[in-house]
């Protein structure tokens, strides 16, 4: 079993001032790192609007390179408009993962619309950054990744990786609603599209998981790196409905493979619960891994998924 | 081009439609047998919050188009589930033949909140002659893209030199003409490329160039061959006001084509018994070109969508 230390809450939106969109939530980490700070992207969410809806923007935290917990700057803007009137990200960018690519920074994020007979879908989309990550543009209005025949609900949560010279687009892809005391919840599962170019996508088509917990059971934020000779997965689960609880809502789960495809599921390894109290004592979410300067990171979520910011975890040891 | 009135051929009221409401029979596409031509409609039902609701059909048809054989008297295709692209409708349904089977193109509707509606391309495929379809796969084989961003719908296709083509129409933007009006679409026919007919290219050119103004909505293309080239028919109309306001409503139009690739656009006028008012005094959309042996027939809805039925042209 892996061991993390947990170094805790590392930023809470609560606490930035003078910044309407930026009330509460900061979901999602992703890092992009620099010489003597770590850029973190996350999504966030001004109040709700007079019919208790809300939207998503992304933004970013620097955070000292040296010492991850000391935050540098809070981004003055969302890095990215929401999408036009009818476009797939009109009332939400988020999750967003970003990766280098030369000069410029690639960016891929769910975008949220609302719909009738479900409360919103979500479509992959992409865009660039050509000033080191601090502001993306559209490169088209649509998405790169949208329903199809084997993947007919939500498309959301990428994580970008490159292994091997090509791109991978680890994400998660609805099966199916489920409705529960009158609301249609998504019911998800991780999923992964490879690439030679970054645009245009080949989807494996098959579930990268089976479920533990129940066929309800809702997986996301598949994060992988490459160490020791493996390939090495974290990623969140919980059931599908009546999760606003603590018992039945996200836990970070585990899994390796030797080839991105077959991937074996260790839960029992993941080594980071949550905590007796606290601002992770309910629910632990969205891991995100950073390898820096010789350590290993996970960036996460606590109760409610990140409403009061996203913390750090530090392993004991390298991922083998 | 010039197609000579037949009249009105078909109206849902005459009928025992699976529809409780029994109006509409739109977008007329058709399959020519031996024995008969089935000419595949949609057809609108309300459900529970007095919304409505498309459902392919089909009519028979003798091989003159002069005499109705049978309606279908059971569902062609379910519409999707909770979330699915076509869970609110299927309109239209464009067959072609695929070896054996019928391959229908339908295009699937969901409810949206900031703006009506979005659309995608889906595929379900008939072993019977178009009496049932089993769809491939619960979500579409061409739906939105990085630059054809929502509104993907009507695909009809053609297989030509072993690949297959599919003519559509992508939403460009939506549009308000005052602050208080609900958005209205605007939308152009597109083309893409396929190796099986499954997966799909656009292939990103402008097919149709406007005539009336950058918002144009082109909708409905068919493609057939025709005297050494292709011919294309579509309509086209106003982005608002075009429901109600004859001189902003769809009318048709054609093109022609020596590659598949650059069109030349051109009028096509309907000739001959313009009663008045008649079914399609007001409106012309959703044409489909049907060729049985030397004739080249024009299939089209009139006033109303098509509200109360298609009609039928003939080339002179």
């Amino acid at each position: 079993m892996f061991k993390w230390k947990k170094l805790g809450l590392i930023f809470k939106p609560q606490e930035v001032k003078d910044r309407h969109w930026l009330k509460e939530f900061a979901q999602a980490p992703a890092t992009l790192v620099f010489d003597d700070f770590v850029r973190v992207y996350f999504s966030c969410r001004p109040g709700p609007d007079k019919y208790g809806q809300y939207v998503s923007y992304t933004t970013y935290v620097d955070l000292e390179r040296s010492d991850l917990t000391k935050i540098r700057a809070v981004a003055q803007e969302p890095i990215l408009s929401l999408g036009g009137l009818g476009s797939f990200d009109e009332f939400g960018i988020y999750p967003f993962s970003v990766i280098r690519d030369g000069d410029v920074v690639r960016a891929y994020y769910g975008g949220w619309t609302r719909c009738e007979s479900t409360p919103y879908t979500v479509a992959i989309g992409t865009a660039v950054s050509h000033d080191d990550g601090r502001t993306f543009h559209r490169i088209g209005p649509g998405p790169i990744l949208s329903q199809s025949p084997s993947e007919a609900y939500v498309l959301s949560g990428p994580k970008i990786r490159r292994f091997n010279e090509r791109w991978q687009l680890f994400y998660v892809a609805g099966i199916r609603w489920s409705v529960h005391a009158g609301r249609a919840e998504s019911i998800y599962r991780l999923r992964m599209a490879e690439s030679s170019d970054g645009l245009n996508w080949e989807r494996t088509g098959v579930d990268l998981l089976d479920a533990r917990l129940e066929a309800d059971e809702c997986q996301a934020s598949p994060d992988v790196v490459f160490s020791g000779g493996r390939y090495h997965m974290f990623y969140c689960y919980k059931y599908g409905v009546d999760f606003r609880n603590s018992t039945r809502g996200y836990r970070i789960g585990y899994a390796y493979s030797d080839d991105l495809m077959r991937w074996s599921r260790h839960d029992e390894l993941a080594g980071i619960d949550v905590s007796t109290e606290g601002w992770d004592s309910e629910s632990i979410a969205y891991p995100h891994i950073l390898e820096l300067d010789g350590d290993t990171y996970m960036f996460y979520l606590g109760n409610q998924v990140g409403r009061e910011g996203f913390g750090l975890a530090r392993l004991e040891g390298t991922l083998v | 081009m010039e197609f000579q009135r037949v009249g009105k051929i078909f109206d849902p009221r005459d009928y025992p439609l699976l529809t409780e409401l029994r109006e509409y029979a739109q977008s007329p596409q058709a399959v020519v047998f031996d024995d008969r031509i089935r000419i595949f409609f949609t057809t609108r039902d309300r459900d529970g919050t007095g919304m409505f609701k498309s459902h392919p059909a089909y009519v028979d048809m003798t091989l003159d188009l002069q005499h109705v054989m049978r309606v279908s008297d059971k569902p062609l295709m379910k519409l999707g589930e909770r979330g699915c692209f076509d869970e609110h409708g299927i309109f239209p349904i464009s067959p072609v033949r695929v070896g054996k089977q019928i391959w229908a193109y339908t295009t699937g509707w969901t409810r949206r909140k900031a703006v009506a509606t979005d659309s995608g391309i889906g595929l379900a495929v008939s072993d019977d002659g178009g009496e049932t379809f089993i769809k491939y796969g619960q979500g579409p084989v061409l739906g939105p893209s990085l630059h054809e961003p929502f509104l993907v719908s009507d695909g009809f296709t053609l297989q030509h030199e072993g690949r297959f083509h599919m003519w559509y129409i992508y939403g460009k933007r939506w549009i308000r003409s005052d602050e208080d009006s609900p958005p209205d679409r605007v939308y152009k026919i597109a083309h893409a490329m396929s190796d099986d007919g499954r997966r799909w290219t656009p292939t990103g050119q402008t097919v149709i160039t406007d005539w009336l103004n950058i918002d144009e909505c082109q909708a409905l293309p068919a493609v057939v061959r025709h005297d050494g080239s292709w011919l294309m028919v579509f309509c086209y109309r106003h982005a608002t006001d075009f429901r109600i306001n004859p001189a902003r409503g769809y009318r048709l139009g054609c093109a022609t084509s020596h590659d598949l690739v650059t069109w030349v656009r051109s009028d096509l006028t309907l000739t001959g018994k313009d009663e008045l008012p008649g079914w399609d005094s007001e409106m012309q959309c959703y044409p489909h070109l049907v060729q049985v042996g030397e004739r080249l027939y024009l299939l089209y809805n009139g006033n109303e969508f098509g509200r109360f039925g298609f009609g039928l042209a003939q080339l002179l």
